[in-house]
């Protein structure tokens, strides 16, 4: 059975199987926060979907993955939640994700490490790891709403072997996303097929009142839309040339190089500089964590944040600092810090106008490239999901050194999709498309053509 | 050194709350409530995953403002963050405008007596309140607790930052009464709603340390808060103190300036653009528009009144104070003496509604009737014109009049000014002076019912006649002039 099927209302969801099935899994991996039930009838015929903690639920706890907010009870569902359950889908609960979406691998959850479909003792992937696993996990038909900053879609994608697609920022609503940086946040959806994300998007994307950013673009039928089609697909020659990149990775894109081209596809090399590790990266990380510094702000314990005893303080500089040294994670403390100071007077200049203005010229030279492609091709991450504890022993700057080949587009607020392309080592892998703003169908096109029509 | 070889240098940053239908980023009623916490959102409360969107009107007064004050408007605007931790901060930062405000360099013409004067406007910018904060038992260092009401979360505030250009607390009071007005014929500002205009002043002298005093109310209290700040400042000098660089409080019950931090550096804001807020353009077409909509502002009126009525100063500067009398005196000018009108207007009118505490815009709204007092000078202008009334009838009709207009009982309907009963129960014939031959009548009354009065005037004592026009007076129930009377008096007398 598949999600085409279920909308077509050739089958049936069978939702007490479904949420045996997923609290039995759960047991085994840890990919949900939380588990509810709550069923829909309307086009998307009960189809289930599930939801990265970050994005508020009225009436189910959301965390974002932090100690700070464990039982925060939002009083609004966020507009991506609204529209699923208008549009007949049935909600099945949270996902475990990184604190805030602040991690590569799922690994600085408050809530305990997802442990990945494929291989019990690797990790997910990050942030919206739960997200991604759960979707491998059920061999069932589901929507995941993830979110992605800097690749926090299309990372789990490729390590749990699922399709996942971060859309234009601004195509869906932020409203009721717990922020991590707003500039850069994107709601996606991840699915077993590329129809799958095809529907789901089409579902959630669009203009919203509460959220001045989104676009008043209309929204194709990306799911009605979707067609094999041929075209020109670019590499970046930074990528080819990037330390790191796991031999089992590099050929597997190789392969889908081919395949492509098999399919009807031209492939070329470019020239992309700016994609270089040592420009996008420090770039991105500089606005997200400037960004995410003053959204973190308001957890201190005053209106949100955990409680604690006033009397216990002199006063209110002491009780807040209490309050979030004990209520956030360490990447959390580190990205606040960091944060902190690249938009402090003296160095804002420095660092935070001049990463802003980097981005600028990224996305100009995206521009560029799409003058003459339809598509920017690379693998999705440099490496198969490595070990748990492998995971936990890398230093920050390792870590952050994963996000290259995802965090170039997702500071242009390119569109962008990871279908399964292999496995390496018995561990699944993925191919990552990214189109130009707003051009959503032409990669859901390429991925539909790549994997045959969704035929696997 | 004497007084007036002091340097001083004062700057003031002034918010207006803006009376707007909805708060800056939300949806919530922008009004007084009677509960705490009840006009609020998951936006002004600043919930995970709320955004702001921004009230676009609250733009349109921040344009229009700029352009009175002569600013050059910037094509396109953003908004920031503020970020630092207070109890009165839903989110622990603050939106409002840094890198580029709505409008910079401005100018505006103050007068203080005689005197003109050029204030330079640095920029004017939009931001959005924070909550309401109650420190109970202490202030904030030492109180039990604090309680938040965050209605006034988000609320709209302009905030115009002058040049350190004020060299006394009267300039800086002028400048603040001047802006007030200006704003009310912008319809963006009324002194009588409970939106509060409040000022942070910067206060050196002679080239000394720079004193921020925080928190100053309305345009009375700035001249106070300033001259006991300047005193303060003098006397630390003259004791050969430094004066150092420090945050003050204004204490409006004491007028005292009371100290709230010593400033070692600027605090760090660590601004950012606010990136749930996109660009705001305010290109040619908008600010045309709005140009358009701005009404001739009182420093033009002024100078027009001067021009086609050749009144006095002080009568013209009362006149253009209040929108509404402005335009109710060019009316009444069209038919009467302008002088006379101008004088009853701000003279007469002034002390009647001074009396009964109540404004002229707000006579009109109580009444019913926008006309109420243009209805009211005209019947009283017309009689005074006719010599059907003297000085004191129309006096006392005015206040009649008006006094009548505000007992809620009474309904207000005039057709006609000119007739004779207006449904306030208020008789024209009352008013009016006695004929000649009915005061004779009354005269001859008076000088028979007081001989006592007659021989005294006789016996040389010419006060005895003062006595007897106050009882012509009298039994003339107040209608006879007083001067006819003293006339016929004297004529029956010799």
């Amino acid at each position: 059975m598949n999600l085409r099927e279920v909308v077509e209302g050739e089958k049936q969801v069978d939702h007490e199987e479904f949420l045996s099935e997923l609290k039995e899994k759960n047991q085994e991996l840890n990919f949900m926060r939380e588990i509810t039930q709550e069923s829909n009838t309307g086009e998307l015929n009960g189809i289930p979907f599930i939801a990265k903690d970050a994005i508020c639920t009225e009436d189910t706890t959301t965390s974002a993955g932090s100690q700070i907010l464990e039982n925060y009870q939002p009083v609004f569902d966020a507009t991506v939640i609204e529209r699923l359950k208008e549009s007949g889908a049935s909600f099945y609960g949270k996902t475990q994700q990184d604190e805030f979406g602040f991690g590569t691998f799922s690994t600085n959850c408050a809530f305990g490490t997802p442990k990945n479909p494929h291989d019990k003792e690797r990790v997910v992937g990050g942030s919206s790891g739960g997200a991604g696993a759960v979707v491998a996990a059920m061999d069932k038909p589901l929507i995941s709403l993830g979110e992605s900053t800097g690749g926090s879609i299309t990372n789990p994608a490729a390590y749990n072997g699922v399709v996942g697609i971060t859309p234009t920022y601004g195509r869906v609503s932020r409203y009721g996303l717990v922020d991590y940086a707003n500039s850069l946040d994107k709601i996606g959806v991840l699915a077993r097929t590329v129809y799958g994300t095809a529907k789901g998007l089409e579902i959630i994307a669009g203009e919203d009142e509460n959220d001045q950013t989104t676009s008043s673009k209309e929204v194709p039928n990306y799911s009605e839309n979707l067609d094999e089609t041929e075209g020109r697909v670019a590499v970046p020659k930074q990528y080819l040339e990037l330390d790191g990149v796991e031999e089992g990775v590099m050929e597997n894109f190789q392969d889908s190089i081919d395949e492509l081209k098999q399919r009807g596809f031209e492939v070329e090399e470019v020239d992309m500089p700016l994609l270089s590790a040592d420009i996008a990266v420090p770039a991105y990380y500089v606005l997200a964590m400037s960004e995410a510094s003053t959204n973190l702000a308001k957890m201190s314990g005053m209106r949100y944040g955990m409680e604690k005893d006033p009397e216990d303080f002199e006063d209110f500089n002491e009780y807040f600092s209490e309050v979030r040294s004990e209520g956030f994670g360490e990447e959390a403390k580190r990205r606040i810090l960091l944060g902190t100071y690249t938009r402090q007077a003296g160095y804002r200049d420095q660092y935070y106008i001049k990463a802003a203005k980097v981005r600028t010229k990224i996305i100009n030279q995206y521009k560029e490239v799409f003058e003459e492609f339809d598509a920017v091709i690379s693998p999705s991450m440099p490496n198969i999901a490595p070990k748990i504890e492998e995971a936990e022993d890398m230093s920050p700057s390792e870590i952050y050194a994963m996000d290259t080949l995802t965090v170039g587009p997702n500071l242009a607020g390119m569109p962008m999709i990871s279908v399964p392309n292999g496995k390496s080592e018995g561990m699944p892998t993925g191919l990552h498309i990214v189109g130009d703003h707003f051009n959503e169908q032409k990669i859901l096109d390429i991925a539909y053509t790549y994997t045959g029509g969704d035929s696997q | 050194m004497s007084e007036e070889e002091t340097d001083v240098m004062i700057g003031l940053e002034t918010h207006i709350q803006l009376d707007t239908e909805t708060k800056l980023f939300c949806g919530c009623p922008n009004e007084e409530a009677e509960e705490p916490n009840t006009h609020v959102c998951p936006t002004c409360l600043g919930h995970p995953g709320s955004k702001p969107r921004l009230n676009k009107k609250v733009l349109e007064h921040a344009v229009k403002t700029s352009q009175a004050l002569q600013c050059d408007v910037n094509e396109e605007v953003f908004f920031s963050r503020k970020t630092y931790f207070y109890p009165d901060l839903s989110k622990d930062y603050q939106i409002t405008q840094y890198e580029v405000p709505v409008a910079e360099d401005g100018e505006v013409e103050i007068k203080v007596g005689d005197e003109k004067k050029d204030i330079g406007i640095t920029r004017l910018h939009i931001e959005e309140d924070p909550a309401k904060t109650r420190h109970k038992g202490g202030d904030i260092g030492n109180s039990d607790y604090t309680l938040v009401d965050y209605n006034r979360s988000g609320t709209p505030l302009l905030e115009i930052v002058t040049e350190p250009d004020f060299t006394s607390p009267k300039e800086a009071r002028a400048y603040l009464q001047q802006l007030a007005q200006m704003l009310e014929y912008l319809e963006i500002y009324y002194p009588e709603s409970n939106f509060a205009l409040k000022s942070d002043a910067n206060i050196s002298i002679d080239g000394g340390q720079r004193v921020e005093v925080k928190n100053i109310t309305g345009t009375a209290g700035i001249e106070k808060a300033l001259s006991y700040e300047i005193s303060r400042q003098k006397q630390l000098k003259k004791r050969g103190r430094e004066v150092s660089q420090q945050t003050r409080s204004y204490n409006q019950n004491q007028e005292i300036t009371e100290k709230l931090r010593e400033k070692e550096t600027e605090e760090d804001y660590g601004y950012i653009f606010d990136p749930d807020l996109t660009t705001q353009e305010l290109d040619e077409e908008f600010r045309e528009k709005l140009r358009a909509e701005i009404p001739e502002l009182p420093h033009e009126k002024f100078k027009r009144f001067k021009e086609e009525y050749g009144l006095k100063d002080k009568l013209v500067e009362a006149l253009v104070s209040v929108p509404e009398m402005a335009d109710d005196f060019e009316r009444l000018a069209e038919e009467f003496d302008t002088n006379l009108a101008a004088s009853w207007m701000v003279g007469e009118l002034k002390k009647v509604l001074n009396y009964n505490e109540v404004s002229y815009d707000e006579v009109n709204v109580e009444s019913g009737a926008p006309d109420f007092l243009y209805v009211g000078l005209r019947v009283v202008l017309s009689h005074l014109e006719a010599g059907e009334f003297n000085q004191r009838k129309a006096e006392k009709y005015l206040r009649d009049f008006v006094e009548q207009g505000l007992d809620p009982e009474k309904e207000f309907s005039i057709d006609d000014p000119k007739a004779d009963n207006i449904d306030l129960g208020l008789n024209l014939k009352d008013y009016k002076k006695s004929g000649d031959d009915e005061i004779t009548e009354f005269v001859k009354e008076a000088i028979d019912e007081n001989p006592d009065a007659v021989e005294d005037y006789n016996s040389g004592d010419e006060e005895a006649v003062n006595f007897l026009v106050g009882q012509v007076m009298s039994i003339s129930q107040g209608k006879a002039d007083p001067k006819t009377a003293r006339e016929k008096i004297l004529e029956e007398l010799e």
